[in-house]
């Protein structure tokens, strides 16, 4: 059976993340700001009694951050026991890889170029797979 | 009943209930291997078990049963249907014998015998149906009538235990967790909805028992130190045999319970402190017998729970630590200069054993001195939130004092408040809270460090703001910030400047995502009532940053040694009054000091109240003076159940008394004068205060009061002035309360019993009807008549 994948729009651009990984897809409320870390890292929000850690994925991947993410989607993960929440432009639904994750000549673009596993056809178009364990690392710890 | 042996017949009954389909599986094909191997492993299993325990009887059968289907495994015997119900027999005897143990009696003998000659290849020859079996049997059946009235006897009496995964736990640990948010949630919708009576008493009942079942699953993750102290009589023996020396070991309070993660958190400092005792603390027989001493050593464990702490003294009776040749070891290591040690007192220099790189032993041998030292075991403690002190006589033994929170995972926390946000930083490093706007409080520049002067001690300073980036240094304004003065495991000791300090609260820490941690300025996150999420502050890594863990030696060595004595007087708190005399308090009774605006208190006749946080608490102190126009400063005082507020002009200092409080009966507000720095100063008299304006509803049990439920006026009019007299009010018809009041002309009968029953009339006279009525407006009459009824309760 091919992976499935949850559809999303991130910096403008198809993506997709392994739907395995997701929990849940939360609507962001209020986001407690965390003073000194990097700027990727929007701050935590409450889910229930977890605190998840927000990652902006736009600015993950080396663009710059938005204004208001209030009322945005974001997929929550969990990576090495600590639960995040990826924010993205839109979340769709959950579709079906038609191929391999493939390279491209060329690659994907600077940020892109890490945080990505490949591209992978879907009934959508041409879709970048998210590497979640990168994106949440953040562009500093990958340039390392 | 001891721990291992109810782990030992937990395991043997998971074992008996998972090989039961096994055994009726094998004994219909004799033959099957993979059944075979299974219930050879379960005997095997409870003969190695049972040789740990010293149970030869249960060791016998077993071993009887693990040869006899050794051979069939190894295909000297064929296994047949004599051996089977054989074997069975046997196993059934296990279980017999499984539950004796745990109701601690001695299974009836006999029957044993025939059990084990009947797995012999020569009985089962002898008749299909085997003699011997069959003359088991009814022995065993005997005592299978027996045993069920038996164990129905017993049972009450015996705790059965089972295993459960920690995973298990934490996950319905989790949910409680969110349990409480949720009811936090409910509870704060329903402030804002008003007070709604058919709600509010479920919704009590729900939180009542929600903190119960808290607790209870907050009781499961625990486990006796028992546990603990079991190993440690063989590693003591071990040790003091490498050793030559003669320990005997000691152990009180096993019962106490710890949290089990907390129990392996403090195994390995324990470990360390107990090879120190017996290498270094212990001496020789030969040198206790000189001493005059036994000539075997005492090593000695107390546990104690004090709310939720526990402490843990580990003693011996050996030499003590000689702290000079402590102090000749700190001045070869370079760590301290000669100078620095001659000024030290005692105590401090006990204290030395807790420095990096020290080591009394002169030579290294295998047991301690490898490197390993008294400074990490302390990190380690203070990394799980607990604290070390060390006491120590020449000649007469060292005492290691562990104090110890009863869970990992809560921490006791202040909160603080910095650029609109709130933060938790660790109680146990908060060393005392100080305006920065107070006049004894000054700030200082030196170069680019900020310090700031406050009784006699210079440290450095540094605004929570600036560190996380949100303020920068000059736009600090330093005299509206709040002190918070840090004292870190090293000793080293800073003031972190603060817009708010909030409250003390107890907080669930959770760990963060790396990439929050590679900040070092936070070591977990909580979240607060409301569900939102809280940064929990990393204070060591925070100093470490700004080089301040090793900058300000000198400044903490005074403090330390002025601590240890000034703890033996009476602390108080000094402040001015609303006409700016200087008056004192029991800092005993100050719970916080709150500054609030002049309209969130409502004065009306002799009645003064003010509100923070959304809760209403009686004002006191006006008598001397006006209120200031603006903002109040106010102490919170708590008797231990109830609060009062104090209006002062200013808070001044918290101080030692000199000596007695000087009675004085002129002022009924103050009970005496005490001298402080040689001045006399009123101190308010704590019980006066409370004696006059403690709540009435502050009662441990509220006496319940039910109301007709179909009246308006009850409701409106009535309701309002019993709640008032201290009663919680019912208009639950059915429920049991113990007074009631009724109306007379009401036509509803009394459903429940109530112990009192006042009647209420709307006539003013009385109607003849007997006189124990009482007009609805009369006041007085009304609150004598449930001042009665609750006395009558009370006698």
């Amino acid at each position: 059976m091919n992976e499935l994948l949850l559809m999303c729009l991130i910096a403008g651009r198809r993506a997709a993340i392994p739907a395995a990984e997701v929990q849940s897809v939360i609507e962001i409320d209020e986001i407690t700001p965390i003073p000194g870390v990097a700027p990727f890292i929007l701050g935590l929000t409450a889910l229930r009694s977890q605190a998840l850690t927000v990652i902006d994925c736009q600015v993950a991947l080396g663009f710059d951050s938005r204004q208001d993410v209030r009322g945005q989607r974001a997929a929550v993960v969990q990576v090495d026991g600590h639960p995040y929440a990826l924010l993205v432009d839109a979340a769709y639904d959950v579709g079906e890889a038609r191929s391999e994750p493939i390279a491209v000549p060329g690659g994907f673009g600077a940020g892109w170029q890490t945080a990505a596993r490949g591209m992978v056809e879907t009934d959508g178009g041409p879709t970048l797979i998210i590497d979640v364990e990168a994106l949440v690392s953040g562009p500093i710890a990958r340039a390392a | 009943m001891d721990d291992l042996l109810a782990d030992f017949v937990a395991e043997t009954r998971e074992m008996l209930e998972a090989s039961g389909g096994e055994i009726v599986a094998w004994e219909a094909d004799p033959t099957d291997k993979a059944r075979l191997d299974t219930i050879f492993r379960f005997v095997h299993t409870v003969k190695g078990n049972c040789g740990f325990f010293d149970f030869p009887r249960l060791e016998k059968l077993s071993h009887a049963a693990e040869d006899a289907l050794a051979d069939c495994r190894a295909g000297r015997r064929e296994p047949d249907a004599a051996l089977v119900s054989a074997v069975l027999a046997i196993i059934d005897r296990i279980s017999e014998m499984t539950d004796s143990i745990e109701a601690g009696e001695e299974l009836s003998d006999g029957g044993d015998d025939e059990l084990i000659a009947a797995l012999q290849p020569g009985e089962a020859e002898v008749a299909t149906v085997s003699a011997p079996a069959a003359q088991a049997a009814p022995t065993l059946d005997a005592s299978a009538e027996d045993a069920p009235a038996q164990k129905a006897a017993r049972n009450p009496g015996v705790q059965r235990s089972i295993r459960l995964p920690t995973e298990l736990l934490d996950e319905v640990m989790k949910g409680v967790s969110d349990m409480v948010l949720a009811r936090n949630d409910l509870a704060r919708r329903l402030r804002e909805a008003g007070e709604q009576p058919t709600i509010d008493g479920p919704f009590d009942r729900l939180s009542t028992i929600l903190a119960d079942v808290r607790s209870a699953i907050t009781r499961m993750r625990m486990q006796r130190l028992e546990h603990l102290f079991s190993s440690l009589p063989r590693l003591v023996r071990d040790l003091s045999n490498e050793l030559g020396k003669q320990v005997t070991v000691e152990f009180e309070g096993g019962e106490v319970e710890l949290d089990r993660e907390m129990v392996e958190m403090v195994r390995d400092p324990l470990t360390h402190i107990i090879r120190n005792a017996l290498d270094h603390g212990l001496e020789g027989p030969g040198e206790r017998i000189k001493a005059d001493k036994h000539e075997t050593g005492l090593l000695k464990f107390a546990a104690r729970q004090a709310g939720n702490q526990i402490t843990l003294v580990i003693s011996d009776d050996g030499r003590g630590i000689d702290t000079a040749r402590l102090a000749v070891k700190a001045v070869a290591a370079g760590i301290y200069s000669q100078s620095e040690i001659d000024e030290m007192s005692e105590r401090r220099r006990l204290y030395l054993i807790f420095e990096p790189g020290l080591s009394t032993a002169d030579a290294v041998s295998a047991v301690s001195g490898r490197g390993v030292g008294m400074d990490v075991v302390r990190a380690n403690i203070e990394r799980v939130g607990g604290s070390i002190d060390v006491t120590s006589k020449p000649g007469e033994g060292t005492s290691f004092h562990l104090k110890l929170p009863l869970t990992l995972s809560i921490i006791a926390a202040l909160t603080v408040g910095s650029g609109g946000q709130r933060y938790a930083i660790p109680r146990s490093y908060v060393e005392e809270i100080v305006f920065g706007s107070s006049d004894h409080v000054e700030f200082a520049q030196a170069g680019e460090r900020r310090l700031v002067t406050f009784r006699g001690m210079r440290v450095p300073c540094l605004a929570l703001g600036e560190i996380l980036g949100t303020e920068t240094n000059a736009e600090v304004v330093w005299e509206s910030k709040t002190l918070v003065l840090v004292r870190l495991a090293s000793n080293d000791v800073f003031a972190l400047a603060v817009d708010r300090v909030f409250d003390h609260e107890d907080v669930v820490v959770k760990p963060i995502a790396p990439a929050i941690m590679e900040t070092g300025f936070y070591a977990g996150t909580t979240l607060l009532d409301d569900g939102r999420p809280m940064m929990l502050l990393d204070l060591p890594s925070i100093a470490q940053k700004h080089h301040l863990a090793n900058e300000m030696r000198s400044a903490t060595r005074v403090v330390e040694e002025d601590t240890v004595e000034e703890r033996k007087t009476h602390p108080i708190m000094l402040f001015t009054g609303l006409d700016g005399r200087r008056r004192a308090v029991r800092l005993d009774l100050v719970r916080r000091i709150d500054t609030i605006a002049r309209d969130a208190i409502d004065i009306e006749g002799t009645r003064t109240q003010a509100v923070i946080d959304g809760e209403i608490f009686s004002l006191v102190g006006l008598e001397y003076g006006e209120l200031p126009e603006e903002k109040c400063r106010l102490l919170r005082l708590s008797d231990g159940d109830c609060e009062v507020v104090y209006a002062v002009r200013e808070v001044l200092d918290a101080a030692e008394m000199d000596g007695e409080i000087v009675p004085s009966s002129a002022d009924p507000h103050v009970e005496g004068v005490a001298l402080i720095g040689g001045q006399p100063v009123p101190v308010i008299d704590g019980h006066a205060l409370f004696a006059n304006h403690r709540k009435p509803n502050a009662h441990a049990r509220p006496v319940s009061c039910r109301l007709p439920s179909d009246s308006d006026w009850a409701r409106t009019i009535l309701e309002p002035l019993v709640a008032a007299a201290g009663y919680k009010v019912s208009t639950d018809k059915d429920e049991e309360t113990d007074v009631a009041i009724e109306l007379v002309e009401s036509e509803t009968p009394l459903a429940a019993r109530a112990r009192h029953v006042i009647r209420l009339r709307s006539d003013p006279e009385a109607d003849g009807s007997g006189n124990d009525s009482i007009y609805r407006y009369d006041r007085e009459g009304l609150l004598d008549a449930l001042k009665q009824a609750r006395m009558g309760k009370t006698a």
